[in-house]
């Protein structure tokens, strides 16, 4: 009886995440749906990754569906997770993660590795992420490339502060200058930062040349962000639109603060 | 920025009849007949003929009052509305209840003593008539201002204003927490108008005098909310949007 009732709260979540998930998700929500918990399950469909402390993100070993299309980045040809794109998956059952001795690592030690600041991520940015991503958005942290051709990747890639240009061919010595500066930019300055570049669900995204994103969004911490706080982001970002998030209780916000001019009437 | 016109022959009526030419008519009539204004308060009240009273209307520059009076009619202006009249056009003068005129500067002190934030609010309003938007007074729709195309008899108005001094604005409070972002957001999307900041920088000048004002910059910007469910199929209507400032 427990294992039907399981069923069917199964069944109803899963349709009403269905008509709002891309197909790769919306596949593996099915097969949830097929297979009554306990998670994880040990089958050919979900991919498997194995966190690594030092990048404070999870390299995948075993790639399964076509969510790898528009999540992870390509450092030397081997895929890696960020904090928030290891846990939306985990939490959707499409991803199983192991620690450096080969042990699963369960969603409770996943949220706390979220919970401790290590990974560059925080529980509102991850409530973000995650809206956008169940809506087939394509998400990445801003500043970090899809994909950098012939470079290993380095520890401090996904540090949320170092906002790093995208620009595939930073000499490493350069980028740890730039970004150290601009991190004491942005801490001076501003609360209010960049957080992700967001593409369009249905884009035809290549993660070899994802051209610019449809916007920016930045997490604005505190109040809504100062004239002069948006200029400053306007200023780095020229054309692409950007938009500014704010999470209270769960519920995800987004809005605009679009410079406008109001022609002069005849 | 498009207009939504009431109807066909609205749009027309209105590129027949432009709105700085009406204003304009408005500032010549009122230089003409050497009207005053008698101060009373926060408003300021002023007696014309039946000529005067039709373009008061057409322009939209204060309210009638109704009165049995037959030969004139009285209407009353609002504080931005009279030091438009005064100041930038020129084409007013005010009396004080001591029966002498009112200097522009004199005026200028009394209506900041009424309202402290009157220099940011009077130079946004006077930052869009200037620019032949029809400007009126929103507290209705909790907002400072609201302003339409032309006339609201022929146009739905299309922006819900605020004026916000830049920086520090213990003056004015407003969007100062996400949840009178959201508030004035739903609110104006709850009466089809667009939420318009016009942010004023007094540049350090101060507002000891009118002329200070001339100094002041403005930025507009729109504030409005985005919902990701629905503009997940098309990436031109997303651009587009955002370039008309409605997303």
């Amino acid at each position: 009886m427990a294992v039907v009732s399981l069923y069917l709260k199964i069944g109803k979540v899963v349709q009403t995440m269905r008509s709002t998930l891309k197909t790769g998700t919306r596949t593996m929500m099915k097969r949830i749906a097929t297979h009554p918990g306990p998670y994880p399950v040990y089958n050919l469909d979900i991919s498997k990754a194995r966190w690594i402390d030092d990048l404070a993100m999870a390299e995948v070993v075993e790639k399964k569906g076509k969510m790898w299309v528009t999540m992870g980045i390509v450092r030397n040809g081997n895929t890696y997770c960020s904090i928030e794109e290891t846990l939306f998956l985990v939490e959707i059952g499409a991803l199983h993660v192991l620690d450096g001795n080969d042990i699963h690592l369960s969603l409770k030690e996943l949220y706390e590795k979220l919970s401790d600041g290590k990974s560059g991520c925080d529980w509102e940015l991850f409530e973000v992420y995650r809206h956008l991503k169940s809506l087939g958005y394509v998400v990445g942290r801003h500043g970090v490339p899809w994909s950098v051709k012939g470079q290993k990747i380095k520890s401090g890639t996904c540090s949320l502060e170092s906002s790093q240009e995208s620009n595939e061919l930073l000499e490493p010595e350069q980028e740890n200058k730039n970004s150290i500066m601009e991190l004491f930019d942005n801490m001076q300055i501003t609360e209010v930062a960049p957080a992700f570049h967001v593409y369009l669900p249905n884009s035809k995204f290549r993660k070899s040349s994802p051209g610019d994103p449809s916007f920016i969004l930045c997490m604005s911490r505190g109040g809504p962000p100062s004239r002069v706080e948006i200029e400053a982001v306007e200023r780095k970002h020229g054309a692409i639109p950007l938009k500014f998030c704010h999470v209270e209780n769960g519920r995800v916000s987004f809005f605009s603060f679009a410079k406008v001019e109001l022609p002069v009437l005849p | 920025m498009k207009a939504r016109w009431k109807g066909k022959a609205s749009e027309a009526k209105a590129s027949a009849d432009p709105m700085s030419k009406i204003v304009s008519q408005l500032q010549s009539s009122l230089i003409d007949t050497g009207t005053c204004g008698l101060l009373s308060s926060c408003s300021v009240l002023i007696e014309v003929d039946d000529e005067l009273a039709d373009l008061l209307n057409r322009a939209c520059f204060g309210r009638p009052r109704i009165t049995a009076q037959k030969d004139k009619q009285w209407f009353q202006l609002d504080m931005e509305e009279t030091f438009y009249l005064c100041f930038s056009l020129k084409c007013l003068k005010v009396i004080g209840e001591d029966v002498s005129t009112k200097s522009n500067e004199e005026l200028w002190e009394y209506f900041k003593s009424k309202k402290p934030v009157f220099p940011i609010s009077y130079k946004a309003y006077s930052h869009l008539r200037h620019k032949n938007w029809v400007v009126r007074l929103g507290l209705q729709y909790g907002v400072d201002f609201v302003a339409y195309h032309h006339h609201p008899a022929l146009v739905h108005s299309k922006y819900a204003v605020l004026a916000l001094p830049e920086g520090d604005n213990d003056l004015n409070g407003r969007l100062r927490v996400w949840s009178d972002v959201h508030c004035t957001v739903r609110l104006c999307g709850s009466v089809a108008k667009t939420l318009l900041i016009v942010i004023v920088n007094s540049n350090g000048l101060g507002s000891n005098s009118p002329s200070c004002l001339e100094h002041y910059t403005v930025e507009e910007r729109t504030i409005t909310r985005w919902n990701p469910e629905q503009s997940r199929e098309d990436q031109r209507g997303l651009q587009n949007q955002t370039k008309e400032g409605i997303i």
